[in-house]
């Protein structure tokens, strides 16, 4: 009887194991995977390893997880074991009322504790950064550390602090020399928490952190979307090294107990110290890291020690130019990415300061309305018309007075010619995405104003409608085409699924189908005669700008012949060089035989978006309530 | 004496300033009127007018409530076992078993999750392994089924790391008296084991059931853009919608909804306790 027990207990917990680890071996072995794909392992390489080596946006990322960690722990152990020992001799009223508050960030949920902080920085228009994560940081882990210490504390012989204090000590004598040895291991423990909650933290730094200061998790975040085994390898690193902590910790003091009750029984208790001193190395290392690193990122160059600060969409740019930019000049380029132009608007409108940002067409326009962005310097911009005159002098910026094209494009359909038909699309356009034969098989972009302009084309109205109405009816279209296709609604994991011929049909950016169709050879690409959406990203210089010279700079080198062919080419949107454009269209080795490249110009029924926050408002909240709708299928 | 208390002011002030006035701002936020200007305010409640009278919203919150209690429960029945075994097992490995289980969490979550999205994709380990099984091709990634399992993986070893510590401080002679007195296996768990450790139980479940409720990227990134959660609607108004008063609102209400929960799970411990002080 007592035998099966275990058997079952060995077998559910063998069980768990595979489970809890298959995962991380998972992520281990398709580090070393040589091709792209998550899904088969098609060959041994280093690869990733090497990418991730180069990738200073990694490495930054990597930096500023250990160091807000490392500092984190430091002060929040520091701040909360003295609160702790502060508060045990308080009255009782304060330590009641600050037990509460100090309770606020253990019982609240993340996402609330990280938006009340959020909201206290922008209030008082504290800049988010590296400090705000800082002290955010801190002000979470304090809470474990005192909940750590407080139960020693308590079991404290009061009487000793008072007899050594009689004894002639001073407090802090008392203090240091008397109460601190005896809470050790709960400190220990509060200082490990505050370190794993640290490292671990991603909802907080999330909305807290800015100006393009990311720790790992974020970083995670935004690249999870389009499939990248680096995320692989540097969750390998991390493996790796927590593997070999924590082997230091727990290993180390066993063996030497091991040693010591072989030399002398006596001195066995002298192992059970053995853990401060092991951690304290790990922290001392930790520590030489943090203040080592600036040696690495120094260069030479024109702008030496100047950081500029670029917002551009995930997956923007190849990361080798940015690089070659930041040899050529010796500046530092610090990335941030978002997903959409709303998005960076609810940053930039916080004072988060930017010197450039790739921000589309609608919302060029309402950014040169609210004053936001700077005009250009005409005599630094002398490539103008290098720049295809379709994307040059469009009504959002009659002059290009405020804004330089980088890439440009229309959106449209994307199929398998293996199970949907060319007639098929062609006659039924947007309304395809309606029909019941493609349940399952269609995926939708989640962007309310993509969403709302499909609908509204298919309905045959103009996307810029000012007509509550019509935006209703367009949003009972798009409840139907939820209804009865049940989408799967997707941001940029749609480019490599439909690379993957996953879904049959789906609705994209032509610059994502040309990438999607250079992969896999049975997808084609159309645009609906109900006419579609053209568009333009471009970059601005926002009024708060620090680096206004530099940020000039960098338009005229990512408007360079080279630089575009290098982006369009890694990207697959088009380019608005005119000659790179030209090359790359007519080129077969890069988008010639793919139409998708090449945008429809001049079609009356195609339309540029304009800015209209009340339609935007409305577009918004109908658009989330298609997304719960979806949800509960 | 006195100026050991004085050690605690710094951090008078700092709750005050990093935990106090946060919430007191997010409150704030809720009842002020449209614009991030805290010039010109002027109070409402629209905010949670909307919130209530919305079918939609009651209907996310309660899906994300759901969903959550059906991560609790899972992290129950499978956590148990799982902690049973660890607490009876030898000493020489219990220490071992326990760190075999804490180190997942010390790898990031948002690298857990993300490698849950190769093995269930399409045409994932997962789905390899069902096929050869004869289930054959099974949609995983973006589903309901894919979201509770990437908050059960991220949340189990809370659960057992709690129930096993409270298991563990069981004083082995009271199952020996048990066996003693005559009850069986089942009666000794039932009666003995089973209430003993229901302080783990519980704190387990205030350690699951919190971040499951509001959790954001696990629903985006294992349910795909179209699987909206109560901490997904939150995030969107902060971050793309752009209307901090709403998203403050729901905010306070889950602040509060949770704060509730918690209050009912520490009524419940303390009755527990007061009940075995009478046994």
């Amino acid at each position: 009887m007592k035998k099966d027990k275990r058997i079952f207990g060995k077998f559910i917990f063998s069980s768990a194991m595979i489970f809890f680890y298959l995962p991380i071996l998972y992520v281990v072995i398709f580090s070393f995977n040589s091709s792209k794909s998550l899904t088969s392992f098609s060959g041994f390489s280093l690869e990733w390893y090497k990418r991730i080596s180069e990738s200073s946006e990694m490495m930054v990322a990597l930096y500023t997880t250990i160091a807000v960690a490392v500092i984190a722990t430091i002060v929040s152990t520091f701040i909360g074991t003295i609160s702790a020992i502060g508060l045990f001799k308080s009255n009782k009223l304060i330590k009641r009322l600050i037990g509460q508050i100090n309770d606020l960030p253990i019982m609240n949920p993340e996402i609330v504790t990280a938006i009340g902080l959020m909201l206290l920085f922008i209030t008082f228009k504290v800049e988010r950064g590296l400090l705000t994560m800082l002290l955010a940081h801190i002000s979470f882990c304090i809470p474990y550390v005192i909940l750590s210490v407080m139960p020693k504390i308590k079991s404290l012989d009061e009487n000793l602090a008072e007899a050594a204090m009689d004894l002639g000590a001073t407090p802090w004598q008392a203090l240091y020399k008397v109460i601190v040895p005896q809470i050790k291991p709960g400190i220990i423990a509060g200082a490990l928490i505050a370190f794993t909650m640290s490292v671990d933290d991603f909802v907080i730094s999330y909305f807290v952190s800015g100006r393009g200061v990311k720790n790992l998790s974020m970083v995670v975040y935004t690249m999870s979307k389009r499939i990248n085994p680096s995320i692989n390898a540097i969750s390998t690193l991390i493996i790796v090294a927590i593997t070999i902590v924590l082997i230091v910790i727990n290993v180390a003091p066993v063996i030497r107990r091991k040693i010591d009750s072989s030399n002398a029984k006596e001195k066995h208790f002298l192992a059970k110290k053995s853990k401060a001193p092991t951690i304290m190395v790990v922290a001392g290392a930790l520590l030489l890291f943090i203040f080592s690193f600036n040696f690495f990122f120094a260069s030479g160059g024109k702008y030496e020690g100047k950081t500029l600060h670029v917002y551009n969409w995930g997956e923007y740019t190849d990361p080798e130019t940015i690089a070659e930019f930041e040899r050529e000049t010796g500046a530092k380029v610090v990335l941030d990415n978002f997903d959409s132009n709303e998005q960076m608007y609810i940053k930039l409108a916080n004072g988060e300061s930017y010197d450039v940002i790739f921000p589309s067409d609608y919302m060029i326009e309402r950014l040169i309305q609210e004053d936001m962005i700077q005009k250009l310097d005409k005599s630094k911009l002398d490539f103008l018309d290098d720049i295809y005159p379709g994307v040059r002098n469009l009504d959002y910026d009659p002059n290009n007075e405020y804004s330089v094209p980088y890439f440009w494009g229309t959106v449209g359909i994307l199929y398998d010619t293996e199970k949907v038909s060319e007639e098929e699309v062609a006659e039924q356009g947007f309304d395809i995405f309606r029909n019941p034969k493609y349940k399952g098989e269609t995926y939708l972009y989640d962007s309310e104003r993509d969403s709302f302009m499909m609908a509204l084309k298919a309905l045959g109205y103009s996307m810029n409608t000012q007509s509550e109405e019509e935006l209703n009816e367009a949003y009972n279209w798009l409840l139907d085409a939820v209804e009865t296709t049940e989408p799967e609604i997707v941001t940029d994991e749609i480019i490599d699924n439909m690379a993957q011929g996953r879904k049959a049909l789906a609705i994209m950016y032509s610059g994502d189908a040309a990438f999607a169709m250079s992969e896999n050879e049975s997808m084609a690409f159309h645009l609906p005669n109900s006419g579609t959406n053209l568009w333009s990203d471009a970059m601005v210089i926002p009024k708060n700008a620090k680096e206004v010279e530099l940020a000039h700079e960098f338009i005229r080198f990512n408007s360079s012949y080279e630089t575009t062919i290098k982006n369009s080419n890694f990207v697959g949107y088009t380019a608005s060089n005119e000659e790179a454009f030209d090359f790359l269209r007519t080129d077969k080795e890069y988008f010639g035989e793919i139409d998708a490249y090449t945008p429809r110009v001049g079609y009356e029924k195609d339309e540029i978006f304009h800015y209209d926050e009340e339609m935007r408002k409305i577009m918004a909240n109908l658009w989330s309530k298609v997304k719960i709708l979806a949800t509960s299928k | 004496m006195k100026k050991i208390s004085h050690l605690a002011v710094p951090y008078v002030v700092w709750t005050i300033l990093l935990l106090a006035l946060p919430m007191v701002l997010i409150v704030f936020y809720s009842v002020v009127g449209e614009g991030n200007t805290i010039l010109d305010v002027s109070f409402t409640i629209d905010n949670y007018k909307k919130f209530f009278t919305d079918k939609d919203f009651l209907i996310v919150l309660w899906r994300s409530v759901k969903i959550a209690l059906e991560t609790t429960v899972i992290c129950i029945l499978v956590g148990y076992p799982i902690a049973y075994f660890i607490s009876r097992s030898e000493e020489k490995y219990r220490n071992l078993f326990i760190l075999l289980v804490t180190i997942p969490m010390w790898i990031n979550m948002l690298v857990r999750t993300y490698a849950w999205i190769g093995i269930l994709s399409e045409n994932g380990v997962a789905n390899k392994i069902l096929s050869f099984i004869g289930l054959g091709d099974v949609q995983l990634i973006h589903t309901q089924g894919a979201v509770i399992l990437g908050m059960v993986y991220n949340f189990i070893p809370f659960m057992i790391l709690q129930i096993n510590s409270s298991l563990s401080k069981m004083d082995n002679s009271l199952l020996e008296a048990s066996q003693d007195l005559g009850a069986d296996g089942k009666t000794t768990f039932m009666k003995i084991v089973l209430p003993l450790s229901l302080p783990g139980v519980v704190s387990g479940i205030a350690l699951v059931f919190l971040p499951s409720v509001s959790s954001f990227f696990i629903p985006k990134m294992l349910g795909g853009g179209q699987f909206f959660l109560i901490g997904n609607v939150i995030e969107n108004q902060f971050i793309t919608v752009g209307e901090w008063s709403f998203g403050s609102a729901i905010s306070v209400i889950m602040a509060a909804l949770m704060m509730l929960s918690m209050y009912v799970v520490r009524a419940i411990e303390k009755k527990n306790k007061v009940d075995r002080g009478d046994d």
